[in-house]
């Protein structure tokens, strides 16, 4: 709570000291979007399975000439009712569940102390990488996965950013994040995506689960992250190199305690969940060849100890004079992954537009071989004086087993029309169909093909 | 009588030789002017306002700031409307262009095959704004002269969407006052038509209407607020000023 206090308090200190030979700059810019984000399942009664009305609301203030504020606040009505009892309908916030969240709020002072450093305070998205929304070396910020469909989305961290500019080519970056922040996971017809399949030993049968999560002491030792980035850009080519201490937001099982509750195999698991320290060290580049652009970008994740899932089984053998356990090993520090991704995207004369990507792990894979690989396409067209935009295909292929392939597949086709009202209204249909077999995160979700419709308006 | 004729077909070639010699040099010495008039100012600020307008007549308007040094460092930056406001795009020498969306708080690098495209809707390509010189760009040839202005066909030297342009150029002050871009099969594709007004001790293109003639769209580009040489420095055309 202390923590809370101490972010706004600090913010406004060094607004406040930095702007003491400030000139009046009155301007207070508010601008902001308004989306309204609602999807419905293609079968049976065709459930509802998204409803999202959101104003994104930015706040701007040039505090000096060099110096600024920003913040963006998000105040949503956010999924459905959930009711089942007559009670709930006292309850307001089940009734029209709603939600206002602080997805960045900093100040920005420009030529802080030497006239090439540049120093960002608050909460902020830090955004690393050259490819398209996935980017294997953008770690600072904590997964936001609410809304699995927005590939890519992270909330902002509560961060101290500096930007220290060699020249106009070259620059290295500092980042210190105090405390740890973790992802945040699917809600709604998606919750269940990312928890892992469980195999039970034979002839057992799972009637409770509970877990428990340990999160990093909120010390700086235990909690902090820190990030260093040198970039530059040489011969047209841009290029960085990262390394990143910190957390994997998206904790791991640890210890699985399996207990009998009958005498017919049912078992309840208690299992215990955290989180791993882990160094990334990461590279990447993007250039311009033949008017194709490209970009390629790697990230080595390597645990600072090794992650072991430990599963016990002594209840279950109450007669053995020692526990009963077994440890698999998740991760290991001597076997650091690599994720990484290449791509490129050319615009034709006719004023169509082709992205492509390779992608080898997605944000939620650890360990080298659990790693997938995605492929990802997109074309589309504008028409009618650029107001329809047109994105026939659409999506991703993705493969879980090269040497299985036709029983470890899966694809994601998203076709798009999008249509600006006005200048500042756009109207988006798309639907989303996915296929495939075996066990990956996309081939799960074929009873979950949608409609949606997106309305944004900005001001 | 034999040497005769040789001596005259020598001496009409010589004479049609120096002929086509002083044409080519005075298409290339007007299209310099017109260079000269064009991109002398060692930089420019100003605000930037285009118009589109369909073909019945609807209109839309946007507005960026923009900044210019030389022939190729540019940032220009949008202001309006509100679903616009924020991107920003940074050109740089040897066709380095970056594209900063606000949405996703980092800049990108955009690949050159933009340069076919049209700028932020408007009949404008990416190409079309290049400050770069025209005589860097085209082989000019006089086609005609008249009271008020001079005619060249203008042929690429490189690789270009289009077949030539046909510029029109002011004969007082070199200043071009329309602009006809054909494509590959020779057709009139765009018409460009200038009104340039004096600032200070160099002539600014207060608008420039630009007519796609397929589409019948037109984009009107008008500066205003324009100042000239005040000194921008290098550091005004980087990443980190387009994401400031």
């Amino acid at each position: 709570m202390k923590r809370l206090r101490i972010l706004p308090l600090l913010l406004l200190l060094v607004a406040v000291t930095y702007n003491v030979n400030a000139q009046d700059e009155p301007s207070l810019k508010i601008s902001g979007e308004f989306l309204s984000d609602e999807r419905f399942l293609l079968k049976d009664k065709n459930d509802w399975a998204w409803n999202e009305n959101r104003l994104s609301l930015k706040l701007e203030k040039k505090i000096t000439d060099n110096s600024k504020f920003y913040s963006d606040v998000w105040l949503r009505n956010i999924g459905l009712p959930k009711l089942s009892a007559s009670s709930d309908l006292y309850n307001k916030n089940i009734v029209n569940p709603y939600n206002l969240e602080i997805r960045e709020m900093y100040v920005e002072l420009y030529g802080f102390l030497f006239k090439n450093l540049d120093l960002k305070i608050g909460r902020q998205r830090i955004v690393w990488g050259t490819a398209d929304r996935l980017n294997p070396t953008d770690n600072l910020n904590p997964l936001d996965m609410e809304d699995i469909l927005d590939f890519g989305r992270r909330r902002g961290s509560d961060a101290f950013n500096f930007n220290y500019y060699l020249n106009n080519d070259f620059s290295v970056q500092g980042v210190f994040v105090p405390f740890f922040q973790p992802a945040n996971l699917p809600v709604g017809i998606f919750a269940n995506a990312l928890n892992p399949s469980m195999d039970l030993p034979q002839g057992l049968v799972l009637k409770g689960f509970s877990d428990t999560l340990l999160t990093p002491k909120y010390n700086l030792g235990e909690s902090a992250t820190a990030g260093f980035k040198f970039k530059g850009m040489v011969k047209s080519v841009d290029f960085s190199l990262s390394y990143l201490w910190g957390y994997d937001g998206l904790p791991f099982v640890t210890r699985n305690t399996i207990t009998p509750v009958d005498f017919f195999g049912g078992v309840n698991i208690k299992s215990q969940l955290s989180f791993a320290r882990t160094h990334i060290i990461g590279a990447d580049m993007a250039t311009s060849i033949a008017g194709i652009g490209f970009w390629a970008e790697a990230a080595a994740y390597i645990p600072e100890n090794d992650m072991v899932m430990t599963t016990d089984l002594s209840a279950l053998y109450p007669l053995s004079p020692v526990p009963v356990t077994h440890d698999s090993v998740l991760l290991q520090k001597a076997k650091p992954y690599t994720k990484f991704i290449v791509g490129g995207d050319y615009n034709f004369k006719d004023g169509s537009y082709l992205n492509f990507q390779y992608m080898h792990g997605f944000v939620h894979e650890r360990g080298n071989e659990n790693l997938n690989d995605y492929f990802f396409l997109r074309y589309e067209k504008k028409f009618f004086d650029e107001k329809l935009k047109i994105a026939p295909i659409g999506g991703a292929f993705i493969v879980t087993n090269w040497g299985k392939i036709d029983s470890n597949y899966a694809l994601v086709y998203m076709p798009e029309i999008a249509y600006k009202a006005t200048d500042n209204a756009e109207i988006t249909i798309s639907t989303v169909i996915f296929a495939g077999k075996g066990d990956n995160l996309f081939a799960s979700m074929n009873d979950y093909n949608m409609f949606m419709f997106k309305l944004k308006y900005n001001f | 009588m034999k040497q005769k004729i040789q001596t005259a077909i020598f001496t009409m070639l010589i004479v049609a030789g120096s002929l086509f010699s002083v044409t080519a040099q005075d298409a290339s010495t007007i299209l310099k002017n017109m260079d000269d008039v064009m991109y002398s100012p060692k930089d420019l600020t100003g605000v930037n306002k285009i118009i589109l307008i369909d073909k019945n007549g609807k209109q839309e308007s946007r507005e960026a700031t923009v900044q210019q040094k030389g022939n190729d460092m540019r940032m220009l930056r949008f202001t309006a409307p509100a679903s616009q406001a924020g991107i920003a795009v940074l050109s740089l020498p040897n066709d380095v262009m970056y594209l900063y969306l606000p949405a996703f708080g980092k800049e990108r690098r955009i690949s050159t095959s933009v340069k076919s495209q049209n700028f932020a809707g408007t009949d404008f390509s990416y190409d079309d704004m290049e400050a770069k010189p025209y005589t860097n760009k085209y082989t000019p040839k006089l086609l005609k002269t008249d009271a008020t202005g001079f005619v060249l066909e203008l042929t690429p030297k490189g690789q270009s969407d289009y077949s030539k342009l046909v510029v029109t150029i002011n004969k007082a002050n070199f200043y071009p006052e329309a602009m006809d871009y054909y494509d590959k099969g020779n057709n009139k594709v765009k018409e460009a038509k200038y009104i340039f007004k004096k600032v200070g001790n160099y002539w600014n293109a207060e608008e420039i209407e630009m007519t796609d003639l397929k589409k019948n769209h037109k984009t009107k580009m008008q500066m205003s607020d324009v100042k000239y040489d005040t000194g921008l420095s290098n550091d005004e055309f980087t990443v980190r000023k387009l994401k400031q």
